[in-house]
């Protein structure tokens, strides 16, 4: 068995095996953090920043990512204050401004509260989350699929633009993507984007009190507590 | 060269070396940087060398060519010791003038002298100009001891006695806490205290730990890491000895911005140097302390030099940050534990360890200890490195050593701190170069950078630039960078079109701090500051390109307006001849106009016309 440390998540003591980390070990326990870039299973990439939490150290806090943090005996977190909750909205608005045409995405936005986009929305094809590139088992360990170019000409690609050999055909980069989601209504056309918030009345108690309900929202981002994902 | 065996050898050569020199009757310094390269300096020196030795006088005159004195505008130069005579501007038909002149004869040549702009004086030693005087010159003074070439040249000035007083006389707990009494902090940015990380290694399990020496140097107008490699590798590699001895690594990497073809080549070269002579192998100088480092060649990207990014890039990975939630100093490189520092911070650390850790905390402030370079540019009448007490004030600095506004005109800010630093008011100048002075005021030190910055400047467009710049340079892992930059970027756009509303100043600031605090690395942590503290000192600037539409300094393109100054105007037509879009008006003796609709706002006419006569506004 491997061996036990607790930790303090929003006031709960959580006793949780070595070695995981913080975001793991608060839906094990049925507390919500939002969570995109994030697979389970593999080392985490702290790219979408959703996943923020408040670490406590020597009443000293400091805003990092749970899904990197890995959990320490005696660790206090909180994952739902006011501050977090802004910060996490904030970036939840960045993201639905530039794909409001994925449902993973409005949900998202939605269960972290943004209520308005302040942004002119842009419909990209690609959030970068780079779920796919994190799944993709392809040959031999070498993935078929990465990321090339910096800054805001990062993208996904084989290398050589073409379907690499490498590719397996096995499905998983697409299965997990969150454009792949159709969204309630089909594809925005673009200079008609909005903020859905159809499903706002599901969220209401999840985003007060950071509990996990099983949310619908939860399929649109696979988070693997949803009912649809279990 | 000969191999040196013990302690006793390297002293024994030390003590020939100097009397050797004591037959040199004089020295002609030359600087040899890469800024007085691109000057020329090769072909003056080669002059000089052809003149000594026609004139037979090889032996008795000894030329070194030195890595960068920081006064690159003023390239090639030459000091001449003894005398301290400083010569600028240099051709190589002056060598033949100066030879029988000056070393000859002990007669300056007056020309070739420095004519300080502020006063207008002519300046004989070099000790004497504004730009030296008001320096505290410790790490820089020692680039023109040494050729950079020569490890002979730095043995002679007593190098490498730190290292081996380091290594026989203090255990490795004892030199952590020199360097932490000392007050040393990182000069790289973060300004973090250089002894806790050490110690902090030292004490992180595993035998095998690294060393690494940060020269990636990416910030746009910054040499001070480019001046101190250059010019004394050995310094540097001096430094890294002595850390590695503390914390017990046995590898050392010097990670140096591909850019900086003279700094590999010499750094290179002071590591094979270090080697033949038996400071970097096994078991040195009959110790049991075994130490090699590596040149490797930088990635290419500003990022890189994020520390996290350099470790996958020196890894063969491609140079992108990670999360850092456990410290590299145990978790580094090869996930083993690694203490990395700035080449400015390892370069301070053999003096330290040779003067005693009160000794470099007597300079500075009480958080900020030792001395500063610092990379002075803009709008000023003397750009250079410049090298300060860490308690020195904005004010000295561009004042005293930068000799205020060029052209007379009024200097309106300063941007410290590189790319994602801030910019502060000129009544903010009486502050220090402190690392917690000024980072409580927006800014900080950061790597050195300073950017002066007079009235024509406009603030808006100075945050454009920087937001531009770190966009390009964001790796774009992460979301708040790479969109949160994006859409400050979009709305500072905005605003300099004149399509700004008010609301969105508010934005600013909440997306600015919502990216300092969620950002992945240092780069997106820092990537609002120069918005935020424009925001800050400069709000009535944004509030013109909103509310009034009116650049007030007049760079805004979108928002200015070409006129013609009817009292000044001389009715030359020069300018109604340079317009290439036939846009002004006017015959012989009639005040000439500009047809708004016509006018592309190119500012051929405003550079043509020689009475001032055509207004921005
Ligand atoms: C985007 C980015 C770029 C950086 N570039 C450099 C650099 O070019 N040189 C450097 O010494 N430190 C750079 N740093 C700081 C390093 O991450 C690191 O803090 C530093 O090298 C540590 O050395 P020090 O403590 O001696 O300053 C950079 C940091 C960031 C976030
Ligand atoms: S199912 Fe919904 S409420 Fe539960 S953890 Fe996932 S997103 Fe949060
Ligand atoms: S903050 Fe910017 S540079 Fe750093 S990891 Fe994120 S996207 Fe990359
Ligand atoms: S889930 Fe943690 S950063 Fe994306």
């Amino acid at each position: 068995m491997t061996p036990k440390v607790t930790v303090n998540i929003d006031g709960a003591n959580i006793k949780t095996a070595r070695g995981s980390s913080v975001l793991d070990a608060a839906l094990e326990h049925g507390t919500c953090i939002p969570h995109l870039c994030r697979v389970p299973y593999i080392e985490s990439i702290g790219a979408c920043r959703l996943c923020i939490v408040e670490h406590v150290v020597n009443g000293w806090s400091k805003v990092t990512t749970s899904c990197t943090l890995l959990v320490q005996e005696g660790m206090v977190i909180l994952s739902n204050t006011e501050k977090i909750r802004k910060l996490r909205r904030n970036v939840a608005e960045l993201l639905v401004s530039q794909a409001p045409n994925s449902r993973a995405i409005q949900d998202i936005a939605v269960r972290c509260g943004v209520k308005e986009v302040r942004y002119p929305f842009r419909n990209s094809e690609c959030v970068l989350c780079g779920r796919c590139v994190q799944l993709c088992p392809g040959t031999f360990g070498v993935k078929a699929i990465g990321f090339v170019g910096r800054g805001k000409d990062r993208r996904v690609e084989s290398p050589f633009d073409i379907r690499s050999e490498l590719c397996n055909e096995c499905g998983s980069c697409t299965d997990l993507c969150p454009m792949t989601v159709v969204p309630c209504d089909g594809p925005m056309k673009t200079g008609e984007e909005y903020l859905c918030r159809n499903c706002e009345s599901k969220m209401a108690f999840a985003e007060e009190q950071g509990i996990c309900i099983s949310c619908d929202f939860g399929e649109g981002f696979q988070c693997e507590r949803s009912p649809q994902n279990f | 060269m000969t191999k040196i065996n013990t302690v006793k050898d390297l002293k024994a050569l030390r003590k020939r070396l100097l009397k050797e020199r004591k037959k040199i009757r004089a020295t002609l310094v030359l600087c040899g940087g890469t800024g007085c390269q691109a000057s020329r300096c090769q072909d003056v020196t080669d002059a000089v060398k052809n003149e000594l030795a026609k004139q037979g006088l090889k032996r008795s005159v000894c030329v070194r060519t030195t890595g960068c004195h920081g006064f690159c505008e003023q390239g090639p130069l030459m000091v001449i010791e003894p005398g301290n005579i400083f010569y600028c501007h240099i051709l190589p038909d002056d060598a033949h003038e100066i030879v029988t002149k000056t070393i000859l004869d002990g007669e300056v040549v007056e020309r070739l002298l420095y004519t300080d702009p502020v006063s207008g004086k002519l300046i004989q030693t070099e000790s004497e100009i504004p730009f030296y005087r008001a320096q505290d010159r410790y790490l820089l003074a020692q680039n023109r001891q040494v050729d950079p070439c020569s490890i002979e040249d730095y043995i002679a000035i007593g190098g490498y006695s730190a290292f081996t007083k380091a290594l026989f006389e203090i255990p490795p707990e004892s030199v952590v806490r020199e360097i932490k009494d000392s007050g040393l902090r990182g000069r790289g940015g973060g300004g973090f205290p250089t002894g806790r990380k050490w110690a902090e290694c030292q004490k992180a399990p595993g035998d095998e730990k690294y060393v690494i020496c940060n020269a990636d140097e990416g910030d746009p107008g910054a040499y001070m890491d480019r001046c101190l490699l250059e010019g004394n590798p050995h310094l540097v590699l001096e430094g890294m000895m002595i850390g590695a001895w503390a914390i017990g690594a046995q590898q050392g990497y010097v990670y140096v911005r591909n850019e900086y073809p003279l700094a590999v080549k010499h750094a290179r070269m002071a590591v094979d140097q270090a080697r033949k002579i038996g400071l970097l192998s096994d078991k040195i100088l009959g110790s049991s302390f075994s130490f090699d480092i590596d040149i490797a060649r930088g990635g290419g990207s500003f990022v890189c030099g994020e520390s996290t990014a350099l470790m996958a890039s020196l890894e063969g990975k491609v140079g992108e940050p990670r999360p850092k939630d456990v410290h590299t100093v145990v978790d580094g490189l090869w996930h083993k534990p690694t203490t990395l520092n700035n080449v400015e911070t390892w370069a301070n650390v053999p003096s330290i360890i040779l003067n005693g850790s009160s000794w470099f905390a007597s300079k500075g402030s009480k958080g900020s200890k030792g001395t500063k370079i610092l990379a002075l540019t803009g709008h000023i009448k003397n750009t250079g490195l410049v090298e300060v007490a860490m308690d020195t004030t904005i004010n000295t600095v561009v004042f005293d050593i930068g000799g205020g506004g060029s052209n007379g005109n009024s200097i309106k800010a300063v941007q410290t701190g590189g790319p994602s630093g801030g910019c502060l008011p000129a009544d903010k100048f009486d502050l220090p170069v402190d690392f917690d002075v000024l980072a409580k005021a927006g800014s900080m030190v950061g790597s050195g950078g300073m950017v002066v910055m007079d009235q024509e400047t406009c603030m808006v467009d100075v945050a454009k630039y920087f937001l531009t710049f770190l966009q390009d340079e964001s790796c774009g892992k992460c979301v708040p960078c790479r969109m949160g930059i994006d859409r400050m970027l979009e709305i500072i756009t905005d605003i300099t079109e004149g399509n700004g509303t008010s609301w969105q100043i508010g934005l600013l600031e909440e997306l600015g701090s919502t990216v300092s605090q969620t950002a992945l690395c240092g780069l997106g942590k820092t990537a609002a500051n120069p918005v935020l503290s424009t925001l800050r000192y400069f709000r009535d600037e944004y509030e013109a390109h909103i509310h009034a539409k009116k650049c007030p300094a007049g760079v805004c393109q979108a928002l200015v307006t070409y006129k013609v100054d009817a009292e000044k105007c001389t009715c030359c037509g020069i300018c109604k001849r340079g317009c290439p879009h036939g846009a002004i008006v006017g015959k012989k003796k009639q005040v000439h106009a500009i047809n708004l609709d016509l006018c592309q706002k190119c500012g051929i006419c405003k550079s043509e016309c020689d009475f001032e006569a055509i207004q921005v506004k």
